[in-house]
């Protein structure tokens, strides 16, 4: 299969290349992901029990407590956060959570075109992401 | 996004890394939304206090930014914390009460102020047109419609940013254009009490979502309309609110508001008839004349044995209003200062029944507290709370 190429926004710079996981619903990162493990704990969320830990983080956009960047930033520090973001619409929380932890952040990207498992490389300068290895 | 030199080299670290971080937020959010150039705030004030809602999390973030030089540009006051000095320290864990304790310590390491409250606007009130970078969405609301500052929605996060290099991005409401309503509320039902102006907020916050609303048809006091917006930026994402008529003779989209909707509102609010076992006065926190209507209801009476009485506002309403506390306390409720119910762990004190006047709170308090909620005015609130 063809390597497809999505074309986004930049919003915070760096690259990388990970696993995708990707989410249909919007994320509260306060209290929608335990800050001890990195596992998403919100009640009837899609990712309810999955650990971000590594992984190249999709979805639509984030909402809820602005100190939900704090808590980004946390895992990330703890080594239990994403690699990166990747959002259909970038909200503030997880635009800051990116800056404050350091880690690459796109936006304007059609989340429903990348599926979890695929491997993707994140570049949050050009804000693209790159579909390298399809999930089965 | 326009930079000085001096906001240039801040960006690029030779201020330390506190300022550094602190102006990619800034710069980056101002070239997300727009802004040309950063722009002076009178003061900010931060929300991210309470150790119950902020969690570790936010300490490691806070911890690095005292030690790495961030400190104040311009006056910066915080929210409220957890527990208050003198009832509810005593009822938490050792534990608790170090982490809230370091969170202020921080704060004050910053030279931000430990006001814990989410009314700064009583101890220092900003002037028409000053633009502020303000994060406790109640007070957003009531900076800009009331009081007619300007602040955006701001995060903790950018508040504190913008309380450490004093400066602000120029986008949102900011900008005189961006003030504009963009819909125009009819209200076409009475409104006896400060809780059917929060109900309204809680109904116009669900459909207006971030829209800038005129409200046609309304004519509250200053408490009143704290609790309208206080609601508003609970369900919904408002900023600002206009009264009276739309300034300009423009096609507004226009919404009726009748008492069906408010009542409506109102009975969603209220998830038990049960007596309560705490009744809560003060989110947004107490003004000095609302300290004053708790005490006046509870003159010459004593509350239940089987409930508590809170009334919470800030030291400084509480310093200047001891007349009332008295009579508040000589009845048997608490004037508790830097804190509320929604920041603190109420379950964990055998609370299960709410009883507040506050719509946000009654929105907040199921999910927040796990507690059941009913919604009253101020006047039956205190009466429920006393023996017969």
């Amino acid at each position: 299969m063809a390597k497809k190429t999505l074309v986004g926004r930049g919003i915070v710079s760096g690259r990388c290349k990970g696993i995708a996981l990707v989410s249909q619903k919007p994320l509260s990162f306060l209290g929608g992901v335990d800050y001890s493990s990195g596992v998403v704990v919100e009640k009837n969320h899609d990712l309810k029990g999955e650990s971000l830990k590594g992984k190249v983080l999709c979805f639509p956009s984030g909402h809820g407590s602005t100190v939900g960047s704090y808590v980004l930033y946390s895992l990330v520090q703890k080594g239990l956060g994403p690699k990166a973001v990747v959002n259909q619409v970038a909200d503030t929380v997880v635009v800051v959570g990116a800056i404050i932890a350091e880690i690459p952040m796109v936006d304007q990207i059609h989340i429903k075109r990348i599926k979890t498992g695929d491997v993707v490389e994140v570049d949050g300068e050009k804000g693209t992401v790159k579909v390298v290895d399809k999930a089965d | 996004m326009y930079l000085t030199k001096q906001e240039e080299r801040m960006l690029d670290g030779e201020y330390g890394w506190a300022n550094q971080v602190s102006m990619k937020i800034l710069v980056r959010l101002g070239d997300l939304f727009g802004a040309t150039k950063l722009i002076p705030v009178q003061s900010a004030h931060l929300s991210g206090v309470s150790y119950k809602h902020l969690g570790d999390a936010a300490i490691d973030f806070l911890n690095e930014v005292a030690n790495n030089g961030g400190r104040a540009q311009t006056l910066a006051t915080l929210n409220p914390s957890s527990f208050d000095q003198e009832y509810l320290v005593k009822h938490y864990s050792k534990e608790r009460f170090a982490k809230q304790t370091r969170i202020i310590e921080l704060y004050k390491k910053m030279l931000i102020q430990p006001t814990l409250t989410c009314t700064p606007y009583y101890l220092q009130k900003p002037k028409l047109g000053q633009h502020l970078a303000w994060s406790e969405s109640s007070a957003v609301v009531y900076a800009n419609s009331v009081l007619k500052a300007w602040t955006n929605r701001e995060g903790a996060p950018s508040a504190l940013a913008a309380a450490l290099v004093g400066k602000t991005p120029n986008y949102g409401v900011h900008q005189p254009e961006n003030r504009q309503s963009n819909v125009l509320v009819k209200l076409e039902a009475e409104l006896p009490a400060e809780v059917d102006y929060g109900a309204l907020g809680i109904y116009l916050g669900k459909l207006l979502k971030d829209k800038i609303p005129t409200l046609k048809g309304l004519h509250g006091s200053d408490d009143e309309m704290k609790q309208l917006g206080a609601a508003m930026a609970s369900s919904g994402m408002t900023t600002l609110f206009h009264i009276g008529e739309p300034s300009k003779k423009e096609k507004l989209e226009t919404i009726s508001v009748e008492a069906k909707e408010i009542e409506e509102a109102m009975s969603s609010l209220c998830t038990t008839d049960h007596a309560p076992d705490l009744v809560f006065i003060g989110c947004p926190h107490c003004a000095m004349n609302e300290v004053e209507s708790a005490a006046r209801v509870l003159q010459g009476k004593k509350i239940r044995k089987d409930a508590e009485l809170w009334v919470c506002t800030s030291r400084y309403v509480r310093e200047r209003a001891k007349n009332y506390v008295d009579i508040i306390e000589r009845a048997g409720g608490r004037v508790l200062c830097d804190t509320c119910v929604l920041v603190t762990w109420i379950k964990d004190l055998g609370v299960q029944r709410l009883m507040t006047n506050s719509a946000k709170t009654a929105f907040y308090a199921p999910t927040l507290n796990e507690v059941d909620v009913a919604l009253a005015p101020l006047k039956k609130c205190i009466q429920v709370a006393c023996r017969n």
